[in-house]
């Protein structure tokens, strides 16, 4: 017996260090003659759309059949956890998703290769976003923009009108009382301090700002952003969203798909989400974001970018350039997942779930405002959500935790000009 | 040659002396010859330590006197991390949000010495039954205890507040709610080590001889003064050791609160652990010399916490 | 126990035994319940487990949970990760340590003592002080988010070397004072004879890092970037982040991951147990 378990210990440790050594993995790829075969290596987070990314990937291939792509998923709360570390390293994936909080850092450090884009085939705002410096470091992929999702059995039992693109925040208020519950444990809205879904736009509604134009001055404290803020934890106080505490315990969209809430703020992204709930599938919609001064919601698309110190920069630019195709953007319409960036794609993804008025998320983009950033956006992202998450659960004032959010997050902007 | 025990006795003598005589005569060929027997022997885990440990300790050490950038660029920054550390609300309330788990967690001490009691019991049926079902959670994953116990909790679908409400106990929001979330993570802690506990206080009970319990009968004593003169005298260096582990352990608590708490929850400044508090600073913010700084903090407290736990023993621990 | 102690406990009363085991099956419930529970749990659709008041066993027994959660990420190679990082640790550590274990019990050396402190020193720091180095080691070494980077650290342990020198201490030594009079060298004497007498240290060592292995979160979280690279334990963390209050699927994903321990532990139940009783008595 211990003859046997030392040995055993011994094979393993010996076929653990040639298992070092020897190998190939799917991301090591020959240095690349001309024609040699190469693997690029792809990194995404959403599970949902692999099967688009793959078909991308062998319509690539189909046009340059030396290179083909390999695509590595990781989930989304611990993505760029991985990709700073794996950048850090020069282990980043050849081509990898991007979103607008992280872009800059990337950009800034030197991480990513520039790529070629036709500015004239996407929204302004895309094309922008993936800017830095003068240069382009992006390829616009896809974009979402906010909606105000509901549930409609909610809505005839209590005898409300559905909402319209009238609507302003008043009548978003009145709807929630009378649609608010508590003996059936339903809420006429959820309420979570969640930024781009919940409270930019209402900042932006109601003519303030999270960020100034020129990144070194944060918003917080501007009186309109407040009133922007109080919206949300106006309906946590009363009672017509449920409590922090219970949206922790219990996501609100769960809670929606449950039939709890009547309405939710929401993205386009869970359009498919809801079709697939069998609860949900034909049972809520979704109308565009009511009014506080002015109509606004917060736009935001994915990039493809380049790794930079990658082995095959050259078919890595290539493979980026060709997602931000309209071959691509056809590809990712079909399958209903996400708004593709690509000009006059967008109809398929419209048409994909024909139940709900999907094209109001793109009747949003005419007066969509960029999601803000700067170049190092997870840090005040961070203290967004230490100093809100105390509004929202009553132990600040909105004004007092407002204040202290904007304290801090000028702290941090001046670090990042330094 | 090999003997039995007694003879073992005379043979250790004799033979030690023999040997001992054979060192005395070549002391220095032996030395030498004996060093390189040992570097064979104990070289791969040495060099294996010094390479995976030892380095790593002094290298954290330096990287709490620097500050960092993203993307691995730092520079030296003296004792500002420690400084700041010491300024610092978060890290404060972190130990004490530590020393609070630790404190809960030697609750568990008594009960799974009731249990192991209870257990030692000859002719106790279905021990080994029992022995196996409180064992499960030890042998459960940190993140899948967390999860189950988050279901448990759950505010308004939980079993916990289903049943409690049926005593007409009206429940909260266990591990958002600030007051609430600190001991719910805790008493997840307790549930999972008492089986652990208990199986190695089973084994020191079952090393107390017999004779003492018999004199003490003898002497008029009854159950009570029986294990309150004999069994925890006698048990006290297995408590003591159970009393160390849990300690060591619960100061570097991380994997329940990372799974059960997420970054959003309210409660989390009031559950937020050292550990965790180095995981967010050190692979979330990227601000790897202040974790550097934190990390040698609790380690100056586990060894502080670690030598008073030994210096305290003399008082109450009895070794044979 | 002798014959007074037994008169003793049979001396009290059936309805001490009564209160007895009435306590021992409420704890035993309080420990093994919540598995049950889980178990139930994940076999239910979302609206069901939304539901007040619950319901104990599922309306409908689905298997959809199970499916969703072999979907989101890639079990089957987690598990096998997992089973070699496991295997892996505890078969280096059992050869290793022991080799140590034997030097520091067996040989006297110049430095003996002076080296066994450093050794022991190792034992006190905590593990979140070595990773972000050890993640730099990894890291130029060239193995992030291969598979032995999982394992690498974990081959080497003071607390095995520790744990095992006190067994051998407690090894008679004229065996071996034999085999030395006999000529045998110290390899032939660690190898024939130590070894085999310390079985039950070896088991007790083997035991507790396997476990410890398989269930380590903090070390694969941060070497292995790849979904089908990591462990088991990274791959449940990430269920939690991406399920988040879907309970289910979580507790579905939950059973996968930790049914082949459970399983491993209920088959070989005396041999864990008392593994685990020895390293308490010899520590």
């Amino acid at each position: 017996m211990r003859n046997r378990l030392l040995a055993l210990g011994l094979a393993i440790v010996v076929a653990a260090v040639a298992g070092c050594s020897s190998g190939t993995q799917s991301s090591s790829s020959q240095s690349s003659g001309q024609g040699e075969k190469v693997t690029l290596t792809y990194g995404i987070w959403d599970k949902n759309q692999v099967p688009a990314m793959k078909k991308i990937a062998s319509a690539f291939t189909e046009s340059q059949p030396n290179v083909s792509v390999s695509v590595q998923v990781t989930p989304f709360d611990s993505y760029f956890t991985k990709l700073q570390a794996a950048a850090t390293g020069g282990q980043a994936p050849d081509v990898f998703w991007l979103n607008g909080p992280n872009f800059q850092l990337y950009a800034s450090n030197g991480v990513l290769q520039e790529v070629k884009v036709d500015a004239a085939n996407y929204p302004a705002p895309l094309v922008n976003l993936y800017q830095f410096n003068g240069k382009q470091y992006g390829v616009p992929k896809d974009f979402d923009t906010i909606g105000l999702w509901y549930n409609k059995k909610l809505f005839d039992a209590a005898k409300v009108d559905y909402p319209t693109a009238d609507w302003k925040w008043a009548d978003v208020q009145a709807a929630a009382k009378k649609l608010t519950d508590p003996d059936k444990g339903v809420f006429g809205i959820g309420a979570p301090p969640a930024g781009q879904e919940n409270f930019y736009n209402t900042v932006f509604q109601a003519g303030g700002f999270v960020i100034s134009p020129d990144g070194k001055r944060s918003g917080y404290d501007d009186p309109k952003t407040i009133a922007g803020l109080k919206f949300w934890t106006d309906l946590v106080q009363a009672h017509y969203s449920p409590s922090m505490q219970q949206m922790t315990d219990t996501l609100p969209l769960q809670m929606f798909e449950a039939g709890k809430l009547a309405m939710l703020y929401s993205g386009s992204w869970n359009a498919t989400e809801f079709a697939k709930n069998t609860n949900t599938k034909n049972s809520v919609d979704v109308a565009q974001l009511p009014a506080g001064d002015k109509k606004a919601t917060v736009i935001h698309g994915l990039g493809n970018v380049v790794f930079a110190k990658g082995p095959h920069t050259a078919e890595a630019a290539a493979f980026a350039e060709f997602l931000g195709s309209k071959q691509a953007a056809d590809i990712q319409a079909s399958t209903g997942t996400v708004i593709p960036a690509f000009n006059g794609t967008q109809q398929a993804w419209v048409q994909a779930f024909p139940q709900y008025h999907l094209q109001n998320f793109l009747d949003e983009v005419s007066y969509a405002v960029p999601f803000p950033i700067s170049k190092n956006t997870a840090v005040w992202n961070g203290y967004e959500t230490d100093e809100l998450t105390k509004a929202w659960s009553g132990s600040e004032s909105v004004e007092q935790a407002a204040q202290n959010l904007a304290a801090k997050m000028n702290e941090a902007l001046a670090k990042e000009s330094k | 040659m090999h003997g039995t025990t007694e003879q073992t006795g005379v043979l250790q003598r004799t033979g030690a002396g023999q040997v001992a005589e054979v060192r005395r005569r070549r002391p220095g060929r032996f030395r030498r010859q004996n060093l390189l027997w040992a570097l064979l022997f104990i070289g791969p885990t040495a060099v294996g330590l010094a390479v995976f440990y030892i380095w790593p300790a002094l290298r954290t050490f330096y990287f709490s006197f620097t500050t960092w950038g993203a993307f691995g660029n730092y520079e030296w920054s003296g004792l500002a991390n420690y400084q700041e550390l010491l300024k610092d609300s978060e890290v404060r309330t972190a130990f004490v949000n530590t020393f609070w788990f630790t404190i809960l967690g030697l609750l568990g001490i008594p009960i799974s010495l009731v249990l192991a009691a209870m257990l030692s019991r000859r002719g106790r049926k279905g021990v080994s039954a029992y022995r196996t079902l409180m064992f499960l959670p030890v042998v459960t994953m940190p993140a899948a205890v967390a999860i189950i116990w988050r279901w448990l909790y759950s505010g308004d679908y939980g079993i916990i507040n289903f049943l409690l409400a049926k005593i007409g106990i009206q429940g909260t929001y266990w591990l958002s709610n600030p007051q609430t979330a600190l001991p719910a993570v805790a008493a997840v802690g307790i549930w999972s080590t008492i089986g652990y506990n208990m199986v190695i206080l089973m084994a020191g009970l079952q090393a107390i001889p017999g004779f003492y319990y018999e004199a003490a009968a003898l002497d008029g004593a009854g159950p009570v003064r029986q294990f309150l003169s004999v069994t925890i005298p006698l048990l006290s260096p297995t408590l003591f050791f159970v009393t160390v582990l849990s300690v060591i352990g619960s100061l570097q608590t991380f994997d329940l609160v990372y799974v059960m708490i997420g970054r959003t929850n309210p409660a989390l400044p009031q559950t937020r652990t050292v550990v965790y508090l180095f995981y967010q600073k050190a692979f979330i913010e990227n601000d790897r010399g202040y974790a550097a700084a934190i990390a040698f903090a609790l380690l100056v407290v586990i060894i502080i916490v670690t030598a008073f736990q030994f210096r305290l023993q003399r008082r109450w621990v009895h070794y044979e | 126990m002798s014959e007074t102690a037994a008169a003793l406990s049979r001396v009290k009363p059936r309805a001490g035994s009564v209160a007895a085991h009435t306590l021992l099956v409420a704890a035993a419930l309080v420990l093994a319940g919540p598995f049950v529970w889980e178990f139930l749990t994940s076999f239910k659709s979302l609206t069901e487990v939304a539901q007040v008041p619950p319901t104990i066993l599922p309306q409908e027994w689905l298997g959809s949970n199970y499916t969703a959660v072999f979907q989101a990420l890639p079990f089957g190679i987690m598990f096998f990760n997992t089973t070699v990082n496991a295997l892996a640790r505890t078969g280096a550590q059992l050869l290793l340590c022991s080799m140590a274990a034997f030097g520091f019990a067996r040989i006297n050396f110049p430095g003996r003592k002076i080296l066994f402190a450093l050794f022991l020193s190792v034992l006190l720091v905590p593990s979140q002080l070595l990773v972000i180095p050890q993640y730099e080691i990894i890291q130029s070494l060239g193995m992030l988010n291969r598979l032995p980077a999982l394992f690498l650290p974990g081959m080497f342990s003071a607390f095995g070397t520790f744990l095992l020198r006190q067994f051998f201490l407690s090894l008679p030594a004229e065996l071996e004072e034999a085999a030395r009079l006999d000529g045998a060298n110290p390899w032939r004497i660690y190898w024939s004879i130590m070894l085999p007498l310390a079985r039950p240290g070896l088991m007790a060592l083997g035991i507790l890092t396997l476990l410890w292995s398989w269930n380590d979160l903090l070390w694969p979280l941060i070497v292995t970037t790849d979904t089908r690279k990591t462990t088991l334990s990274v791959g449940l963390a990430s269920l939690q982040g991406q399920y988040a209050t879907n309970y289910p699927v979580l507790m579905a994903g939950s059973l996968i991951a930790t049914l082949p321990v459970i399983i491993a532990f209920i088959l070989m139940q005396k041999q864990v147990i008392e593994g685990i009783a020895f390293t308490g008595s010899k520590a």
